[in-house]
């Protein structure tokens, strides 16, 4: 078994009084496209605070390969969702995608050749090549998720955390993202997906969470993604397991 | 740095003329009486105010080295705020760069009273008073349920007001009396040597820690969650720019005052945001248009002999205002010239599309067209010679061209393909597509359309009956038309060599006869004389059938 790229051991996280997340285990392993599942509120964005250290857990630890997160931050890379961005801000496909590589300079070191070249293979990567000079504005919400993406390609992280990735893109804009993310765990990566979708799960997914403020189910989702683990999680939020149905 | 001065352009004054009041400023110094006095005749300001200034031309005054040294105050500040402004607009901050320049008022009055007239003393007090309350407001953004632009007004109007009050303190305990006047509107005809190293030195330090944070700054100001996985620390950075903002506000005191420095700030970025949309040019454009209006603004105070502070900053929005009119694409003027020139090509393809009708029906005339297009006879003419220009009308008869039949044809193709996706996809009745369908047959584009065609699944009907054309290019009797169970022959003529050589390898020659068997997801099958034959769409829509 490979060693864990992320190890999540006992957090618990809260905001203020509220708990969000308790005692939470997971060993986060290269070479799969996790989806993170769970109802609204069940704290999957918290969880990916967490691990990004942008959050302080009330107990437990996470380490990226073995050691906090702060001595790793180079090696993972979040992509949020495309909602939290003024996209009026005058900055060109081609800055946001650059930004990938601003955690590889010291403070006075310029851009150089390479990190261009590695900025254009990205954009040709998710198909955004023609777009490199136009205002990121401009664009297509699915384009501007594919600008997201190719920003974290750039970085050549280790581990991918991308916060709903398909919500509010076009469908050529989900296949070709997902087919990029499985490529990605094919070369070795790990990638995390917060997800909502429930029929989409078996096809994108190897591996699932499902989470409601605490760690439902975890494992293959072969295995895991059952009726009853479903339930569970969703409980009290049934309308959603009969509008999607599509475990069975 | 900052001289308080009694209010020399007070109406009283009989001239009325800034310079000549000038010369008989009065500056507040620091002497063991703490009394204002007049200052020494071989001040370097005085020399150049003559009562009769009126005949001194501007190159004369310029010559000056009171004029010179206002000069390069100005230059620096437009320079500094304009660069400085850009992240201050972008992080919706411009509120608290007019809060910061207010609330440094009891720093400076603080000063005074502690050591008394010092330039370093001021600019020392301006910035802790500066920091304490950006400080303060944004403790009051993150700890306490008020909103943010209220915390930023209470936060600003406290400090200012302790500052008035420190003022009347000390005018009634030390019997020195501090005009605000020029704390609010500056006054840089009086810049000395010390205020103009200052100047300089804020200047530059704002450049390079630009220039060396600027990554820093970029990211935190376009996505803060981003920054900080990147470790860098959004508090740091926020707080620093409070800093640099702190600095360049206290530097601009002496030329433009606590109420215009926002107008340094903020008028040259937002000039400068209509005109590009690359953060590096954002940031140049604004410190030229910043320099230009400190610059401009300083000239005209001269020459119209009025104040310079409001003169800069009244320059600064007359850019602005060039900007928001005459832009490219973000400008007022762009944006109309770009809707009427929408509007004409609307009604150019409207006209086309009735001639074609006409045409087709062997009853085209100007009286028809007049009549049928509802348009006047001198905007119909217009329209028709823009089509002659074209070429899709023939020069000496009206009569449509080939080209102006095919782009005619695509427009038809258009309508009645929205037409078709309103009734189908969308489920609209067949009275309400037709308006729809006009205006948007002039907006949809060839990508649009082939997909929208190919979501339909290449119908050959829209929903009134009426024959879609066939995309120009292609064959008139593509055998993609041909529906399943239905039979016809390969035709002589194919729309290419291509075409041909793919047909002949498939064996399928001229006058071939065959049957459609079905339809499937990208195929056809067809049947050759008893065999099966899978063709892809895409070969199948450039097959010419027998009609």
């Amino acid at each position: 078994m490979p060693n864990p790229v992320i190890t999540i051991k006992g957090l618990s996280v809260s905001y203020g009084r509220k708990r969000v997340l308790t005692n939470i285990f997971m060993d986060i392993e290269p070479g799969h496209v996790y989806g993170i599942l769970g109802p609204n509120g069940a704290g999957k964005s918290t969880l990916f605070k967490a691990i990004l250290g942008l959050m302080e857990p009330n107990a437990g630890a996470i380490l990226v390969k073995g050691k906090p997160i702060e001595e790793h931050r180079k090696e993972v890379v979040y992509v949020p969702q495309k909602s939290d961005v003024d996209w009026t801000f005058p900055a060109t496909v081609f800055d946001i995608v650059l930004m990938g590589r601003y955690p590889h300079k010291k403070l006075l070191q310029r851009m150089n050749e390479h990190d261009k070249a590695l900025a254009r293979k990205a954009l040709r990567e998710v198909g955004m090549e023609q777009f490199e000079n136009r205002q990121a504005g401009e664009l297509s919400g699915g384009q501007q998720q594919r600008v997201f993406l190719a920003r974290a390609l750039c970085q050549e992280a280790e581990a991918f955390l991308l916060d709903e990735p398909f919500v509010g893109v076009d469908i050529t804009t989900e296949e070709k993202i997902i087919h990029i993310l499985k490529k990605l765990a094919a070369e070795g990566k790990t990638i995390l997906v917060i997800h909502h979708d429930l029929s989409s799960v078996p096809e994108y997914f190897s591996r699932i969470a499902l989470i409601n403020q605490r760690l439902i189910t975890f494992g293959d989702t072969a295995e895991v993604f059952t009726k009853e683990n479903i339930a569970n999680a969703y409980s009290g939020q049934l309308p959603i397991l009969h509008q999607t149905g599509g475990w069975e | 740095m900052l001289k308080l001065l009694p209010g020399h352009y007070h109406g009283g004054q009989t001239s009325g003329n800034y310079l000549v009041s000038h010369g008989a400023t009065v500056f507040l110094h620091s002497n063991k009486e703490k009394r204002l006095r007049i200052p020494p005749a071989n001040s370097g300001m005085r020399r150049g105010s003559r009562p009769k200034k009126t005949k001194m031309g501007l190159l004369e005054i310029l010559q000056q080295e009171w004029a010179v040294r206002a000069l390069i105050a100005s230059s620096m500040v437009g320079l500094m705020c304009g660069v400085l402004g850009c992240f201050i607009v972008l992080r919706n901050m411009s509120l608290i760069g007019d809060a910061l320049s207010h609330a440094i008022l009891p720093g400076v009055v603080f000063a005074f009273m502690i050591v008394g007239y010092s330039a370093l003393g001021f600019f020392v007090g301006s910035v802790v008073a500066g920091l304490a309350t950006a400080f303060v407001i944004t403790w009051i953004q993150h700890n306490v349920g008020t909103k943010n632009d209220a915390a930023v007004g209470i936060v600003f109007t406290a400090m200012f007001s302790i500052g008035v009050m420190g003022i009347s303190w000390i005018s009634r305990n030390e019997g020195v009396h501090l005009d605000l006047k020029d704390f609010l509107f500056g006054n840089v005809l009086g810049v000395s040597n010390q205020d103009l190293a200052l100047t300089s030195m804020v200047a530059v330090y704002v450049f390079i820690s630009i220039i060396v944070f600027y990554r820093q700054l970029f990211v935190t100001t376009f996505q803060p969650v981003i920054a900080q996985t990147m470790g860098i620390s959004i508090k740091m950075i926020h707080y620093f720019l409070m800093l640099l903002l702190s600095f360049a506000v206290v530097a601009s005191l002496q030329t433009v005052g606590v109420i215009l420095v926002v107008a340094m700030l903020i008028t040259p970025a937002s000039t400068a945001l209509l005109l590009s949309n690359r953060l590096e040019w954002v940031l140049v454009i604004s410190a030229l248009v910043g320099l230009a209006s400190a610059i401009l603004g300083l000239l005209g105070a001269i020459i119209f002999e009025t104040t310079p502070g409001p003169a800069m900053a009244v320059m600064a929005t007359i850019l602005y205002l060039l900007a928001v009119f005459f832009a490219p694409e973000k400008g007022v003027l762009f944006k109309a010239i770009q809707r009427r020139r929408i509007r004409r090509r609307v009604q150019q393809e409207d006209t086309l599309k009735q001639a074609y009708r006409l045409q087709e029906e062997g009853l085209l005339s100007q009286e028809r067209l007049e009549q049928q297009l509802g348009l006047g006879r001198g905007i119909l003419q217009a329209n028709l010679q823009s089509l002659r220009k074209k070429g899709w009308l023939a020069k000496q008869k009206l009569e449509l061209t080939p080209e102006g039949i095919q782009a005619a044809r695509r427009l038809v193709r258009a309508h009645r393909l929205w037409e078709t996706y309103l009734a189908d996809r969308i489920g609209l009745n067949t009275e309400q597509i037709h308006d729809e369908a006009e205006q948007y047959e002039h907006h949809l584009t060839d990508e649009i359309l082939d997909e929208v065609e190919r979501v339909l699944g290449f119908p050959t009907l829209d929903p009134h009956g009426s024959p879609i054309p066939v995309k120009p290019g292609l064959p008139g009797h593509p055998l993609s038309r041909i529906a399943a169970g239905q039979a016809s022959r390969i035709a002589r003529q194919q729309a290419s060599e291509q075409v041909t050589a793919r047909l002949w390898e498939l064996g399928l020659l001229p006058g071939t006869p065959f049957s459609v068997r079905q339809k499937e997801e990208g195929f056809i099958e067809i049947d050759v004389s008893g065999q099966a034959l899978k063709l892809p769409d895409s070969l199948a829509r450039q097959v010419n059938v027998e009609g």
